[in-house]
């Protein structure tokens, strides 16, 4: 009875054990709607999502593979050990997913009365953004600082050593 | 005449308004780019392209094809006078596919992004991507185009309000939420509104500056007296006075000079004592006012603060900001008030010399504005060092038992260790900077005076100046060095103030999420009638907790909810008790909206015993009457005795008096719960929300209250929250919850015998309980009479 049990099929070996893709059983591929699709282990897939497990400390690194469904298929253990254009295509999927424009230049924060209106330049673009609730809306992971705006964008001072002290200076404050 | 025109206007454009999916400018810029408008069944604005870069755009769709247009929109200077500033919106491109080429439209939500897709022949079509925090407004896009294709009619979306994100006052963009731009948003200095704390104490205050000015009028006068007149009139020529005259003037001198110092001592102790009666009841107005704002705030925000950081902002940052002003301020006005009667004094002596003294001005005022930038991030720094610190400590003490658990005593030690020597590099670097930079402005200060004494000399040498007239001025120039010291030195003290005010004024300014409105039904005595219709919550935009729900409790009625873990259960507990407001749609009490009623209505009609369970500092008794302050003893034991609670509390040490709470009696989680539930009967609520109540107690005790509560069900509305199923068994109703849905509803053996996820529950528990040979899950469920046989049979059937 045991194994035919409710909780025996919940708890099989299979979820307690992680499925690590090896790049020589997993291939990407993008179809022509610009969606990922997979063949892992001679199975295809029309359309796979990945999805970070440590999206912050390492985006590159435990990425999970799961289908539409959002049934998990694998996680891949390092990016790094997949070819060069099929990294391209984990890129373009992940750019997609964790959307997160990097800052480069903080050009001025104005604080009026718990609002905080942020000009930045994302590149060479200016962008204007409002942030409330500051002490959860910037978060500062390491060397990195993510912004969440009002609108629930996010955004990301990749290095915060590296941008210009002036820009350096005006986010201090902020951070805690 | 002229009104009925002006009624008839409006009336068109109110019908025209009605009928338009975008704005007027926004309409007339698609139409220029050549999409006829006036068939647009639905639409939303987005803000990127389909690669995610931000542009304007606009999703909508007629009969005939879904548009999806990308331009910009902007605000500019309006012709009109009166008008001020008047949208304008410019379409770069149009781009249309046919609505009979797409199947269905559907949504995607990513971290930050969300992308809207179409079907087209079974495949995904990516269309547009969106900021997650527009997922609402395509989400009703997507419902409004699929019911289209599925009955012909589009689902009426609610348009964008026009004014809804331009700013009150220039109609300029402003985020979402906000009612003006940045530019009219309120603004006030910190330092202004610091000053407002001490608004009740003004004339306190101002005969303390009035004294101040005295105090620094006194101090400049004395060195005219004691310096230039004792050399020049008294000492210059002793010979040329009799005996007894020059007696006479030192001694008038020396008196004069005595009854200064007195009258100024006598003035500084007024002084004292004025601000020592009214700075205590600021410091106590400050700190009240800091408790009282995040008193008022609503859950969400606790949830997002760390409590180190919180406290911090009780004790540390308003006694920054008090020192600040009873030690600092009344310096900077004696400072400023003493610097500008010495200049004005030093300058009728000698305005040769003192343009030399004045080179030191401007550079005060570059230390003065550099100071406060260098220093103002280093206080944040050290602030931000210790925050962590404090907090690092509050979670070290709560979570001891799992530190011990776990052996991670040492862990714990490098961590703290780590946040304290960060801190303590912070210290040290504005320590260092602090003694670094004003010792070189006294050098600065002394080299000035230094080369003020050689002009000096060489003037009295050329009898330009008498020697007392240059030893007063020696002495006026020494009395310029502490205010000047003291004006570069307090923009670090200015610094921290600020920084500290930041983030007091942070909590000051923070809105409540449950506000009660003005008009708000006062409802004392509820029914208990409790329906959630079409409801749909979420903690983080466009992250739905709750979708669509409906959901009926009839006065008296006891529901039964079950869910897995993260299902929504415990959310829809706080919606009902207004911890937290919908998202879209409402939950009724007595078929009023719950944002309609007062709130202390449903605080006092609505109770709820949760999972989390708190016991305040205070006696056994005092925690169980905590709702009902008034409550007597004979109440307070017996709702003990109704939660199974009397028996165990007396046998703690001071049985109703045993104090609990942190740094009280130990009691174990089951005893805990009891104290809580009484806490709950006490208040004797109408509608009584039991979440998890009885999850931390053994089966026995379980029962009894299961027991109890059953006999207070009598005449009160009674949801209970349960993952143990036998739990809900006296359920009139039972809902069971899957990904913020309703998915079943019924009786308990009604939905046994739907065989749906209830069924599957049921089962999974009765074989846990049969597999440790408490139930033989074979031979006896607690299903009743026919059903039970009729399920056995079932059951043994699928076997």
């Amino acid at each position: 009875m045991a194994e035919n049990s409710i909780i025996a099929q919940n708890i099989s070996p299979d979820t307690l054990s992680t499925q690590y893709v090896k790049p020589e059983s997993c291939v990407f591929a993008q179809n022509k709607n610009g969606f990922l699709t997979a063949t892992i282990d001679g199975k295809e897939y029309k359309r796979v999502i990945l999805t970070r497990t440590l999206p912050l400390n390492f985006p590159d690194d435990y990425i999970c593979i799961s289908d539409i469904e959002k049934n998990e298929l694998g996680i891949i253990e390092h990016k790094s050990d997949f070819p060069k254009e099929q990294q391209e295509l984990i890129d373009i999927e992940l750019m997609q997913r964790y959307y997160c424009p990097v800052i480069t230049k903080i050009v001025s924060v104005k604080d009026k009365m718990g609002n905080f209106y942020f000009d930045v330049l994302i590149g060479e673009f200016k962008k204007s953004f409002t942030v409330k609730d500051i002490s959860r809306s910037i978060r500062q992971m390491g060397k990195s600082v993510y912004i969440t705006d009002i609108d629930g964008n996010r955004f990301k001072i990749e290095n915060y050593e590296k941008i210009p002290s002036k820009s350096r200076r005006r986010i201090e404050p902020y951070l805690y | 005449m002229h009104g009925k025109k002006a009624d008839k206007k409006r009336g068109e454009r109110e019908k025209r308004d009605e009928r338009a999916v975008f704005p007027d400018h926004v309409l007339k810029a698609l139409n220029e780019a050549g999409l006829n408008t006036d068939g647009l069944l639905s639409g939303c604005q987005g803000d990127m392209d389909n690669q995610a870069c931000f542009c304007d755009a606009w999703v909508c769709f007629d009969k005939e094809g879904l548009y999806i247009a990308f331009g910009e929109e902007k605000v500019k200077k309006s012709k009109s006078r009166r008008r001020g500033l008047e949208s304008e919106a410019r379409v770069d491109r149009i781009e249309s596919i046919p609505v009979g080429d797409i199947e269905k439209l559907e949504l995607e939500q990513y971290v930050s992004t969300g992308r809207l897709i179409m079907i087209q022949a079974g495949e995904q079509v990516s269309v547009t991507r969106f900021s997650i925090g527009l997922a609402g407004d395509f989400d009703n896009l997507v419902n409004s185009f699929n019911s289209f294709k599925e009955t012909g009619e589009a689902s009426k979306t609610e348009r964008r309000d026009d004014g809804e994100n331009k700013c009150k006052k220039c109609g300029a963009p402003c985020p979402h939420g906000q009612q003006y731009c940045r530019k009219h948003n309120k603004s006030s200095s910190t330092f202004l509104r610091l000053l407002k704390l001490f608004g009740n104490h003004r004339w306190q205050i101002g005969v303390i500056i009035l004294f101040m000015f005295v105090e620094a009028a006194i101090s400049v006068i004395v060195p005219q007296l004691s310096t230039r007149t004792l050399y020049d009139k008294v000492l210059t020529n002793p010979d040329s006075l009799p005996y007894e005259q020059l007696l006479k003037a030192l001694g008038t001198l020396v008196l004069s000079i005595v009854g200064i110092k007195v009258l100024r001592v006598l003035f500084q102790a007024t002084e004292n004592w004025i601000t020592g009666s009214i700075m205590p009841r600021i410091m106590y107005n400050l700190k009240t006012k800091i408790f009282n704002a995040m008193q008022r705030l609503s859950l969400s925000f606790y949830s997002s603060k760390q409590t180190g950081s919180l406290m911090d902002r009780i004790l540390r940052d308003a006694t920054n900001i008090y020192n600040f002003f009873v030690d600092g301020m009344p310096r900077v006005i004696i400072s400023v008030a003493t610097a500008i009667g010495v200049l004005i004094i030093m300058f009728k002596m000698s305005w040769r010399l003192s343009l030399v003294a004045l080179i030191a001005i401007p550079v005060l005022i570059a230390t003065l504005v550099m100071g406060d930038r260098l220093f103002r991030n280093m206080h944040h720094r050290v602030w931000r060092y210790s925050a962590r610190v404090s907090s690092i400590t509050s979670d070290n003490i709560n979570g001891q038992r799992v530190i011990k658990a776990f052996a991670r005593e040492d862990r714990e030690y490098d961590k703290f260790s780590i946040a304290s020597d960060d801190l303590r590099k912070a210290e040290l670097r504005l320590s260092l900077s602090e003694a670094t930079l004003y010792p070189a402005l006294e050098v600065l200060i002394f080299m000035l005076s230094t080369v003020v004494l050689g002009a000096g000399g060489v003037m009295v040498a050329k009898g330009q100046m008498t020697v007392g007239t240059l030893l007063s001025y020696i002495v006026y120039l020494e009395m310029l060095k502490e205010p000047f010291g003291f004006l570069a030195w307090v923009s670090n003290w200015w610094s921290r103030c600020a920084d500290s005010a930041q983030r007091v004024f942070e909590v000051c300014d923070a809105e409540p999420d449950i506000i009660e409105k003005e008009n708000a039904v006062s409802l004392e005595n509820m029914r208990g009638d409790v329906e959630l219709r079409e409801l749909d919550f979420e903690y983080e935009p466009a992250r739905p907790v709750i979708h669509k729900m409906n959901l009926q409790v009839k006065a008296g009625d006891m529901l039964g909810i079950v869910g897995k873990t993260g299902a929504g259960k415990t959310t829809i507990a706080n919606l009902i008790s207004r911890l937290y407001d919908a998202k879209e749609g409402s939950v009724l009490i007595d078929g009023i909206d719950v944002r309609d009623i007062r709130l202390a209505d449903i605080r006092k009609n609505v109770g709820m015993v949760s999972q989390d369970i708190y016991l305040f500092i205070g006696s056994v008794a005092d925690n169980i009457r905590y709702a009902k302050p008034d409550a007597s003893m004979d109440e307070v034991i017996a709702a003990a005795k109704a939660a199974s609670a009397h028996d165990f509390i007396m046998k703690l040490p001071d049985a109703y008096e045993t104090r609990v709470g942190s740094g009280g009696q130990r009691l174990s989680g089951g005893e805990r719960q009891r104290i809580s539930i009484a806490r709950t009967i006490i208040q004797n609520p109408k509608i009584l929300i039991l979440d998890e109540a009885t999850a931390a107690m053994d089966t026995e005790t379980e029962r009894r209250i299961q027991h109890s509560l059953t006999q207070l069900k009598a005449g009160r509305t009674t949801i209970a929250i349960a993952h143990r199923l036998s739990t809900l068994r006296d359920s009139d109703y039972l809902a069971v919850i899957d990904g913020g849905k309703l998915t079943e509803y019924g009786t308990y053996q009604e939905l046994l015998r739907q065989k749906g996820e209830f069924y599957r529950q049921y089962k999974i528990q009765s074989e846990a309980l049969s597999t440790i040979g408490i139930i033989d899950f074979d031979a006896g469920t607690p299903v009743d009479d026919e059903d039970e046989k009729e399920e056995k049979s079932e059951g043994k059937g699928e076997e």
